[in-house]
């Protein structure tokens, strides 16, 4: 941490002036619009055609939109909250009325509410194991969490194996961790599962919709965001012009992409722990963002299009959870303001790898039969979309980075350290609502902060 | 909140008025605990208090440690109380 401590300012003392921000999506457009509002001169370098990183809206009507990314927020999303009244955007709650269809092992059911067809006390046991482990984090520095050694090396998976003995706990644990974090049981550390957790805002928070994390969305999609975002920094926005490179000197940084050269006092890296290993550094970081264990978020987002809700009127709130994929879980996505009804299937965890793995034919086929077997009222769907969020290769995985053993001890101090004029930000580099939206934005507010504060 | 909810009450097993009523003491303290809530009492409704379906297993799991007794779901939703959980589980010994 010392090399980082004595970094030099950009010119012997005087204040930042200018910066390149790598990566258009919450955590690079929240750091770029502080510091321009700073009076900073700020270049966005965006490698897609588009701004939102794991945001994206996917238009499934005319004038109607579906998140086919980052989709849900809730009261405690305070960053995102205030953000979204200074654009001027507006949430919608998320619906959850009527009956949920269950696909439990062999178990077929209709049930009021959301609470799955399996033994309550199994399920309970699992979750007092889970709040235990939870409540044990601690959240700003997890790898200060008492037993840190142990449960930074002990995969979730491992852990089930051994704590979890009742086949429905065990048939609920991975679908759980899928819908929670987009998580393989397998690809996480117990103490990131913990720390995920913890996070979000605990096992009630991040599970609930209405009075939890999930209790809205953003009217119209959350992709306006940093559409509006980046409509306001304008020019100052490049897109199509991926970063490969960034060389820092004792006078600035010099960032290469694909396109050209910009050089500036300093650089935030705005991007997943896997692409921004992928950008090549001078000199190099003491630390690479991304560890061997380091895996993708799992999750791809199906979107059945109808021309509307139908399930509603036979008393279903398009709410379903399956053992079975491709679709582990449906929810009802509708636009607020009609014009489609929408269900979006969550293929996640160890399932995703195997359906992204598909030909588009199989992938839409095994959607829509599923579908069909779940909501046998549907008609065929008008429209069928599929957005791979695994194989994205400047998102590397959605919701986010899922840390695996070893990451936390070896990541974790120096998360969001400079590295000399290279600044971090992005979901992962969040302890606060790590893996979501609002973390994204907070890590582009600390960005900002610590830029301001180098002379 | 440092009540231990998991060894109280309710080994003895009598469904009298006086284990049921040493029961939903046991109750009142691990409504408190997975609820985050010091103000839950005897006749305090779970889902009123911000309780969920998925808090509500912990409550049966907890049950089940401390009374030896597995209620279901449906159960929890019939007597979403500590008062009135005491009375499933005296009737269900």
């Amino acid at each position: 941490m010392s090399a980082q401590e004595s970094a030099p300012g950009p010119a012997g003392g005087r204040p930042v002036a200018s910066a390149v921000v790598v990566g258009a999506g919450l955590a690079g457009l929240t750091a770029a619009s502080g510091l321009t509002a700073h009076g900073i001169e700020v270049t966005v370098l965006e490698a897609r055609d588009r701004v939102g990183g794991r945001t994206h809206g996917l238009q499934v009507a005319p004038g109607s939109w579906v998140d086919a990314g980052a989709a849900y927020l809730g009261d405690r999303h305070t960053h995102l909250h205030a953000l979204l009244a200074e654009l001027g955007l507006k949430t919608t709650p998320t619906t959850m009325l009527g009956a949920s269809r269950f696909a439990l092992g062999g178990v077929h059911a209709t049930r009021d509410g959301r609470f799955p067809p399996l033994n309550a006390v199994a399920l309970g046991d699992l979750f007092e194991q889970l709040a235990e482990l939870t409540a044990a984090v601690v959240p700003e520095a997890p790898w200060l969490t008492p037993d840190a050694e142990r449960l930074d090396a002990l995969t979730a998976a491992d852990w089930a194996d051994r704590q979890l003995t009742h086949p429905d706990a065990r048939l609920f644990f991975p679908l759980f961790l899928g819908e929670m974090m987009a998580a393989d049981p397998a690809d996480v550390s117990v103490l990131h599962m913990a720390f995920y957790l913890r996070s979000g805002g605990g096992l009630r928070y991040l599970n609930a919709f209405e009075g939890g994390a999930q209790q809205d969305r953003v009217a119209g999609g959350a992709h306006q965001v940093c559409e509006r975002l980046a409509d306001r920094l304008g020019t100052r926005v490049r897109l199509g012009e991926p970063v490969l490179a960034v060389h820092q000197d004792a006078h600035g940084v010099t960032v290469r992409s694909a396109r050209g050269e910009h050089r500036a006092d300093v650089a935030v890296l705005a991007l997943p722990p896997l692409p921004a290993d992928a950008v090549e550094q001078h000199p190099a970081p003491p630390v690479r963002r991304a560890g061997g264990r380091t895996a993708r978020g799992c999750a791809v987002k199906v979107h059945l299009v109808h021309p509307a809700p139908v399930w509603r009127d036979h008393g279903l709130s398009g709410w379903s959870v399956n053992a079975e994929g491709p679709l582990l879980s449906t929810v009802d996505d509708s636009p607020a303001e009609g014009g489609a009804g929408v269900l979006t299937g969550f293929v996640t965890g160890a399932e995703a790898h195997r359906f992204a793995a598909l030909t588009p034919e199989r992938q839409r086929a095994a959607a829509a039969e599923q579908a069909a077997r779940l909501f046998p009222m549907l008609p065929e769907p008008v429209g069928l979309h599929i957005t791979d969020w695994v194989n994205e290769e400047y998102s590397q995985g959605c919701y986010a980075a899922l840390f695996g053993p070893g990451d936390w001890l070896r990541h974790g101090p120096t998360l969001t350290a400079p590295h000399r004029r290279v600044h971090w930000a992005g979901t992962e580099t969040s302890t606060e609502f790590f893996g979501l939206m609002e973390g994204a934005i907070r890590s582009g507010h600390r960005v900002v902060a610590e830029i301001l504060a180098r002379t | 909140m440092s009540v231990d909810t998991t060894t109280s009450a309710g080994s003895d097993g009598a469904p009298d008025s006086l284990g049921t009523d040493a029961d939903a003491e046991a109750l009142v303290a691990v409504f408190r605990r997975v609820l985050e809530n010091p103000a839950a009492g005897v006749d305090s409704d779970f889902f009123l208090l911000g309780g969920d379906s998925l808090i509500a297993t912990r409550v049966l799991s907890a049950i089940a440690r401390g009374h030896g007794v597995e209620l279901s779901f449906e159960d929890f939703l019939l007597a979403p109380t500590p008062r009135g959980l005491a009375g499933k589980i005296a009737a269900a010994r």
